[in-house]
């Protein structure tokens, strides 16, 4: 159901603004929108205020610094004093930032070493036995022998990229250089040049030209011999995680046990941001604010007993003529058992206010859909304890808590058709004993009655929305659209007629009223059309016609888990009895995977599109209370 | 050989089905997820929009259970 809605206009003396405010922002009950405009000429906007544009600014700086410092931090709970000033706040932060930032630094560098320093180490480390010589002189020893050495990376594939630079090391500098080349992985290559100290310029140079990536060694390593470098930098990085843990357990010590104070401290710098934006959604007059905004009618009393409490009944609260063109916000509120559904439909859109919210409905059909598709015992319990499994071990995500809600509910319908098809487990349930209170959809005569049942849930489910839409444009005097929805009926009406008596259910007498039916009902679908409803009416119609066979995914998907799960147990029987447990355990477990996944899908989508497109309509703005929990 | 015949074209008509639905959901599915990442509102109406086709295995379907009702 949709909460009725009310304008409500809000006047107190301005020495009340923050009582008033404060109040709003706990209560959580009124959507505030802009108090000044056309309908309110003599209203003018907030005067501007220096001081609180001042104060906003502190207050986001502050909070954008808690924020950034939580985030390091971590989740934590938020406990705190409700007193906490701003600037004490910003004085905390002043004298432990720099400790704080200086560890985040080395963290930083610390992580970043841990990840670079591999790519040095690897190609050198392979490089080295090639050069044996040069190995182990320092970068002093390699300078008396007027020599200089060039790392490179050379990110290809191509082997053939190696054969260019060594002509181009040839044309630049004769047969003075040395290039060993050894491949790291399948694209990448490291090489190493050795050149005359004279020419080390030039082939850095042409390097350069050519975009070919040099790799410095850090500077760390870069007076050692490479067999020095290549011992330095593995013991460097065996030191390094112990080295990241230490700073990280520092920075932790540092932040954990100011993390719930600062959280609480931001919730309410958060708060009190909000109420200062909120003032420039209020208008003035000489001595007095004004607020408008959208309230649930319902908790309208207690709305102007709290504010009246809050500004000492210098206050009036009242509720306003909604004005015509002017939409309400939309809020949701349906029982408990159907409320885990509103997820489901806000999926799609969230319904247009005033109109119909189809939640209960979804709530009645959805799981039945799903327990007619699954319709296993076996299949129905194991769904059920994952789904409460799920729903324990992720009890703090609100959409992990709806989903398992709508799962339980699909299980136990599920566990309910097991027995009316007397299945567990496919035809485990039936060589056990268990018999069909009405058909085995294994047997060979399933076929029909499974279609007949599923064409049958489809024609109530369209004809349920049919008469819903039918309701509404009634109550909306949109008379072509009833006349439409009407034709849609009775010609629907007809051909389930003529179906009853083709199949001997109906008298042959029922002939005539049936076609009647059909042919009145095509008139007055294409009649609101005009000269487009005689192309535009059949059309519509053979799509609600295509929207009951399409119920026939019922029993199409019900069909196949139930011969995938019969599948599932012949192959089990097959070989030894180990094997086959193995095997049948496989193919059940592929089966409920896509017993909690398809069902769901297929359900969803017949919800959407054949029954909602008969009576729903979307297209409404969420109602957004001001004091609404910001995102942390 | 008749049933054999019925039981080729049962095969057929939800095959050929399967794959025209497959074919356009392919096409459907990545401007979904397309949409999804711009706008993650519209997740329902990409779903919905992927399901569309699902009509024609359906129908597929319904055709084939109708020839092996006949077998």
């Amino acid at each position: 159901m949709l909460e009725p809605m009310t304008r409500v206009r809000i006047v107190s003396r301005a020495p009340r603004l923050e009582q008033v405010l404060q109040r709003l922002y706990r209560l959580q009950l009124l959507q505030l929108d802009p108090a000044v405009g056309e309908a309110e000429p003599t209203l003018t906007a907030m005067p501007g205020d220096a001081e609180r544009e001042a104060r906003a600014d502190e207050l986001r700086l502050l909070i954008a610094r808690l924020g950034g410092l939580l985030e390091l931090a971590g989740p934590s709970p938020t406990i705190g004093e409700a007193s906490v000033q701003a600037a004490q706040v910003a004085a905390e932060l002043d004298a432990i930032a720099p400790r704080i930032e200086s560890l985040a630094t080395r963290i930083d560098e610390l992580r970043t070493e841990l990840a670079v320093l591999p790519r040095y180490l690897e190609p050198l480390r392979r490089l080295l036995p090639l050069v044996p010589e040069l190995a182990e002189l320092d970068e002093q020893q390699l300078r008396a022998l007027r020599l200089d050495t060039v790392a490179l990376v050379l990110n290809t594939s191509d082997d053939g990229l190696v054969e260019g630079l060594r002509t181009a090391l040839l044309e630049l500098v004769g047969n003075r250089f040395e290039l060993v080349t050894t491949r790291v992985d399948a694209d990448v290559v490291g090489c190493l040049v050795v050149v005359a100290h004279d020419d080390a310029d030039a082939v850095r140079t042409l390097l350069g030209r050519e975009h070919v990536r040099h790799l410095p060694l850090p500077e760390r390593y870069e007076r050692l011999s490479f067999h020095g470098a290549v011992s330095a930098m593995e013991a460097r990085l065996r030191d390094l995680p112990n080295d990241l843990e230490v700073a990280t357990t520092d920075l932790q010590e540092l932040l954990a046990p100011r993390a719930p104070a600062w959280a609480a401290a931001r919730s309410r710098l958060l708060a009190e941001l909000a109420q200062l934006d909120a003032v420039e959604q209020l208008g003035a007059t000489a001595r007095t604010f004004v607020a408008a905004g959208w309230t649930p009618t319902a908790k309208l009393r207690l709305l102007r007993h709290e504010l009246e409490l809050a500004a000492s009944e210098e206050i009036a609260v009242e509720a306003l003529e909604t004005r015509p063109g002017v939409e309400p916000p939309v809020l949701m509120r349906n029982p408990a058992p159907a409320r885990p559904f509103e997820f489901l439909v806000r999926l799609l859109d969230l319904p247009r206010s005033g109109s119909l919210d189809p939640t209960m409905l979804m709530a009645l059909f959805l799981p039945l859909m799903v327990g007619v598709m699954v319709g296993d015992i076996g299949y129905g319990a194991l769904l059920l304890g994952l789904s409460v499994f799920v729903r324990r071990r992720f009890a703090a995500s609100p959409v992990v808590r709806d989903l398992t809600r709508v799962f339980i509910a699909g299980s136990l319908w599920a566990i309910v058709f097991g027995f009316v098809f007397g299945e567990a487990l496919g035809d485990l349930g039936h060589r056990a004993g268990l018999h069909a209170l009405w058909f085995y959809r294994g047997g060979k005569d399933a076929v029909e009655p499974l279609l007949l049942f599923s064409l049958a849930i489809g024609a109530a489910h369209v004809v349920l929305g049919l008469l819903l839409g039918l309701w509404r444009s009634a109550l909306e005097r949109r008379g072509g659209e009833l006349l439409e929805r009407a034709g849609t009926l009775l010609a629907l009406g007809g051909t389930f007629g003529l179906a009853g008596i083709a199949l001997d259910h109906l008298p042959g007498g029922a002939l005539v009223p049936a076609v009647a039916a059909i042919v009145v009902g095509v008139v007055l679908v294409i009649a609101p059309g005009g000269a487009l409803g005689l192309m535009m009416g059949p059309l519509s119609l053979i799509g609600t016609f295509g929207n009951v066979l399409s119920y026939l995914r019922l029993a199409a998907v019900g069909l196949a888990s139930a011969y995938l799960a019969i599948v599932a147990n012949q192959l089990g029987s097959l070989g030894p009895i180990w094997l086959g447990v193995l095997v049948a355990a496989l193919f059940h477990a592929l089966n409920l995977a896509l017993a909690g996944f398809s069902p769901m899908i297929q359900a969803l989508r017949l919800h959407y599109v054949e029954f909602f497109s008969k009576f729903y309509e979307g297209g409404g703005e969420p109602f957004r209370p001001f004091g609404e929990r910001a995102p942390a | 050989m008749q049933h054999g015949l019925m039981a080729l074209g049962a095969g057929l008509a939800i095959g050929l089905a399967a794959l025209g639905t497959g074919f356009a959901q392919a096409k459907i599915g990545a401007a979904g997820m397309a949409a999804i990442a711009e706008k993650p509102e519209l997740t329902g109406r990409a779903i919905l929009m992927v399901a569309i086709p699902e009509t024609l295995v359906i129908l597929g379907f319904a055709v084939a259970a109708m020839i092996l009702v006949l077998l």
